[in-house]
């Protein structure tokens, strides 16, 4: 059993307030969905999380262990999804799926072809990234999710410039990996149809969560 | 130990084959360095014994110019499309991944410079004991230049004008340029030139031990 909690966070930007006093726990099977408005701090907050940035007060621990302390421990455990994809424009879609491979340490052979027919884009291997529309480049970044063996994800905005089909493979992926035991935290605006697994919320904004 | 290796391997042939395919960088550097070098000889006329003397040393500041234009662009598209987030985050050390980025960067530019600048010197006619030096030098100094850019690219990614770079690592290669020069005088001369290799060498251990875990350290910050 693993669990992931954020002690007492507090993130100060521009002399602003975004949250304070902010304590979530969270453990296997769990999904949560950040909400509030833009610029109400649900991007840093999901950044403070995974450990890219610092918050300004409090604490994240990892199966109670300090993440800052156990860096690498926790960044193995762990999946980022910023809103780029991270996927390099001059590289073939399966050799940006090649570096994924690599850098989520996974020794397992993976059918790339495979994972790409899953997420709706077959047959695109060979093709520049720089040639593809922008909602399939937001999938060629999404195969990491079928790519990666981390258990706590962090997606941030994971169904911008996806389309009704493209949004319903990644909420089918999502679900299934909770289901499994995975940890999943994601931001989004839009509605979510997710009747058949139990959803946390929080919001962030003025009137505080 | 078989993973670390290769995930070094990864980073490093991603970061070859961005730099073979977006090639206008790569080029531009290059080309800059060779109309340098060959401005001189066209202003101070082709007299030998007086591009024996300075062809070296320009040579060395064409060199240090061109690594501050070329500089600019190895992290940049990783802060660009957010793989840099990636890198940060990823399960293996951070030091290790910029290290194969910083080798890449060597390969792509100091490499080529090393082999442009000792074809230059075959084209102005310098003399043997010069062109030693000068190989032996640039192959100590380029990853040096390497090494320390890396820090300072990373602090200065994001950053308006390449400006701040250049005016971050000019005086930080003095040392380099400075035991540079003297070997290839030195050669010129017919002394050895041992004791600034060693000096050289020396430098190019502390980059290597330092500048990546320096550069690691930068980029974190740099993010947050």
């Amino acid at each position: 059993m693993s669990k992931f909690s954020i002690n007492n966070l507090e993130c100060v930007r521009q002399n602003n307030i975004l949250f304070q006093g902010l304590n979530i726990t969270i453990k296997d099977h769990g999904l949560l969905q950040i909400n509030g408005a833009n610029g109400s701090g649900k991007s840093s907050l999901l950044q403070i999380c995974s450990g890219l940035i610092e918050p300004t007060a409090g604490e994240i621990l990892w199966n109670d262990k300090n993440t800052k302390k156990y860096r690498y421990e926790f960044q193995s455990n762990i999946l980022y999804l910023g809103h780029t994809n991270a996927i390099k424009s001059s590289l073939t879609v399966e050799e940006n799926m090649k570096v994924m491979h690599a850098m989520a340490g996974t020794k397992s052979k993976i059918d790339y072809s495979i994972i790409l027919e899953k997420i709706g884009i077959p047959n695109t291997n060979e093709i520049l990234t720089c040639n593809i529309s922008a909602g399939q480049k937001r999938r060629v970044g999404l195969t990491r999710l079928f790519i990666s063996k981390s258990k706590l994800w962090f997606l941030d905005e994971p169904f911008n410039a996806l389309d009704e089909q493209g949004k319903k493979i990644i909420e089918k992926i999502i679900i299934k990996h909770c289901k499994n035991g995975g940890i999943v935290f994601f931001t989004t605006h839009q509605e979510m149809e997710i009747n058949n697994y139990p959803l946390q919320n929080i919001h962030l904004g003025n009137n505080n969560a | 130990m078989l993973e670390y290796i290769n995930i070094f391997y990864v980073i490093f042939k991603r970061d070859l084959t961005l730099t073979f395919r977006e090639k206008t960088d790569f080029i531009n550097s290059l080309a800059f360095f060779i109309i340098i070098v060959l401005l001189f000889p066209l202003t101070f006329g082709s007299k030998s014994e007086l591009l024996n003397t300075i062809i070296p040393g320009i040579i060395w500041i064409s060199a240090l110019l061109a690594t501050c234009l070329s500089l600019e662009t190895i992290f940049r598209s990783d802060f660009e499309d957010g793989s840099i987030e990636q890198l940060v985050l990823n399960r293996y050390p951070l030091i290790l991944l910029v290290s194969a980025k910083i080798l890449a960067h060597w390969i792509t530019f100091g490499i080529p410079i090393i082999v442009i600048s000792l074809t230059l010197g075959v084209i102005l006619s310098l003399s043997n004991e010069i062109m030693m030096a000068l190989f032996i030098t640039l192959i100590l100094g380029t990853p040096i230049l390497s090494l320390l850019g890396s820090v300072m690219a990373v602090l200065t990614m994001g950053l308006h004008g390449s400006m701040l770079l250049s005016i971050l690592i000019l005086p930080l290669s003095m040392p380099v340029l400075i035991f540079s020069t003297i070997a290839i005088q030195n050669a010129s001369l017919g002394l050895p030139i041992i004791a600034e290799t060693y000096f050289l060498a020396g430098i190019l251990i502390l980059a290597i031990t330092l500048a990546p875990i320096a550069a690691a350290s930068a980029l974190r910050i740099r993010l947050s």
